[in-house]
């Protein structure tokens, strides 16, 4: 079934298309989108407009996750710190992070900081609250059987705290990064000049449809290698816990 | 209950700090440290969403911001609450549905307005559709989840005490599904507020998101401050005001997303 549904939708779509039962123009068939995608890929914008998101979503993905974890670690440790940046973290998270994008136009003006800064904003509060999560929703037996073994500061956070974290930290990071992406897209959609957002607005302004549906089935793509792979490499990496996000 | 002082002595950190960042913002604004240009004073802002109150520019983009989220919420719950619920009963429709939602899923929603404005009539339709896309998923996914999740001694024993087909689903699958279903609707209606604020922003002249970009393309810099922060509170109480008032409405039912 997982594979005949989706064969058969495909076949479907590309009898309609070639009968011109559906507008071509508007549903070019999957073939064409297909050979498209190869077309473009090996000498065309396409390959470009790759490299592009995946470059900026690398630099997002880092700005935010280098100092969200501490972050989060230090806000489960420290009650201080965490009476001192949970307003703020409260009242950004909920707000969509594209709004953040203006005034980081005007603030740092049109170009790639402001697009990767927006990006990175979506994973930021992601990952700190998974991670701020993690550090408190541990069994407080876990501590009282450190504590016992001797475990105090430095060592008690190193054996103790961050291994029993470190679960809600990679469910953080790759929700983080997903989040990322999907900003980063809408950015490129928005505003940018390049990346596969940009090439799926531009194709759509010039109607030229077979790229449009090669660039959004690139994203497509990209997205699913992204939450898959990662999902999988998170039930191999840490197999002694279960992970139940989103 | 704990006395008024204690509270505050347990919070003060919480309340103090957004005060005295407003204070220090207003402060290095005025005397020039920030430049006035890109940081307005916080009063400023605030005069600013006063006059935008005042002459009723701001309800009408508040308004048409939140019909559209209504009528994309309405959509994206009922399909979804109905998809998610045949894919969790048939085995068969959710393996073949499965790999079809694993790809879309993913995809930003705001790419989904050029196909979407093929498909139905370009402008408010073609908007609600768009929108409604990421909430559809989310809603159809935690649905399904809350389906199968659901043990199967539970309705091993149902069964045993001969519920069958409606009366099975209607007294054990829907009740047994429904803190994750209530959990899907909850994040379906955030992440509309997110996507119709993205989708005002490429497509239209109205709503919030509209407003928001408009100010920035005529460089009203206050307007920008104070339509975002008409965005974040209308934020804060989608995400934190639902929680709440499930917790008093529905208190027997557990909301299973909060990580």
């Amino acid at each position: 079934m997982s594979v005949a549904v989706p064969v058969a939708a495909l076949v479907l779509w590309e009898i309609c298309s070639r009968l011109a039962i559906v507008s071509p123009r508007y549903f070019p068939a999957p073939t064409t989108v297909a050979w498209t995608v190869g077309d473009r890929l090996v000498a065309g914008d396409l390959a470009g407009g790759l490299l592009v998101t995946l470059a900026r979503l690398a630099f997002a993905f880092a700005l935010a996750a280098v100092p969200a974890v501490p972050l989060g670690l230090l806000m489960g440790i420290a009650r201080p710190v965490r009476d001192l940046v949970e307003p703020y973290v409260a009242f950004i998270f909920p707000v969509p992070k594209i709004t953040l994008l203006p005034f980081l136009l005007i603030i740092l003006g049109v170009g790639e900081p402001a697009f990767v800064l927006t990006g990175a904003s979506s994973a930021f509060f992601q990952i700190v609250i998974s991670t701020l999560g993690g550090v408190q929703t541990m069994d407080p037996r876990l501590l009282e059987v450190g504590r016992n073994y001797g475990a105090r500061g430095a060592r008690l956070f190193w054996k103790v705290i961050l291994p029993a974290a470190l679960p809600s930290i990679f469910t953080g990071l790759r929700l983080g990064l997903g989040l990322a992406l999907v900003t980063l897209v809408a950015v490129e959609f928005i505003a940018a000049k390049s990346g596969l957002g940009h090439l799926v607005f531009r194709h759509w302004q010039m109607l030229s449809t077979p790229e449009m549906y090669a660039a959004f089935a690139l994203v497509g793509a990209l997205g699913l290698v992204l939450t898959r792979g990662l999902r999988a490499l998170q039930a191999r990496v840490l197999t002694w816990q279960e992970d139940i996000g989103v | 209950m704990k006395a008024p002082g204690r509270w505050l002595a347990d919070r003060w950190l919480t309340i103090g700090s957004p005060i005295a960042l407003l204070v220090l913002w207003e402060w290095a604004s005025a005397t020039g440290i920030l430049r006035a240009v890109f940081f307005p004073r916080p009063s400023t802002i605030a005069w600013h969403l006063r006059d935008l109150a005042a002459d009723g520019t701001l309800w009408g983009h508040v308004a048409t911001t939140l019909v559209r989220i209504a009528w994309s919420f309405s959509l994206a719950a009922v399909l979804g609450v109905a998809i998610g619920l045949a894919m969790g009963l048939w085995r068969r429709l959710r393996e073949g549905l499965d790999p079809v939602f694993a790809v879309i899923y993913p995809i930003p929603s705001v790419l989904f307005l050029p196909l979407v404005s093929f498909l139905v009539p370009p402008g408010e339709i073609a908007l609600v559709v768009t929108t409604a896309v990421t909430s559809f998923f989310l809603i159809a996914f935690t649905t399904t989840h809350g389906v199968t999740q659901i043990d199967r001694l539970v309705v091993e024993a149902a069964q045993h005490y001969g519920a069958r087909g409606w009366r099975l689903f209607a007294a054990v699958l829907l009740p047994g599904a429904l803190p994750f279903i209530f959990t899907g609707l909850r994040l379906g209606l955030g992440f509309a507020l997110i996507v119709v604020v993205a989708v005002e922003i490429v497509s239209t002249s109205r709503g919030l998101g509209a407003l928001l970009w408009l100010s920035w393309q005529v460089l009203k810099v206050e307007d920008m401050y104070a339509t975002f922060f008409v965005i974040a509170l209308l934020g804060a109480l989608l995400s934190y005001g639902l929680v709440a008032l499930r917790a008093r409405l529905l208190p027997w039912v557990p909301d299973v997303g909060d990580r």
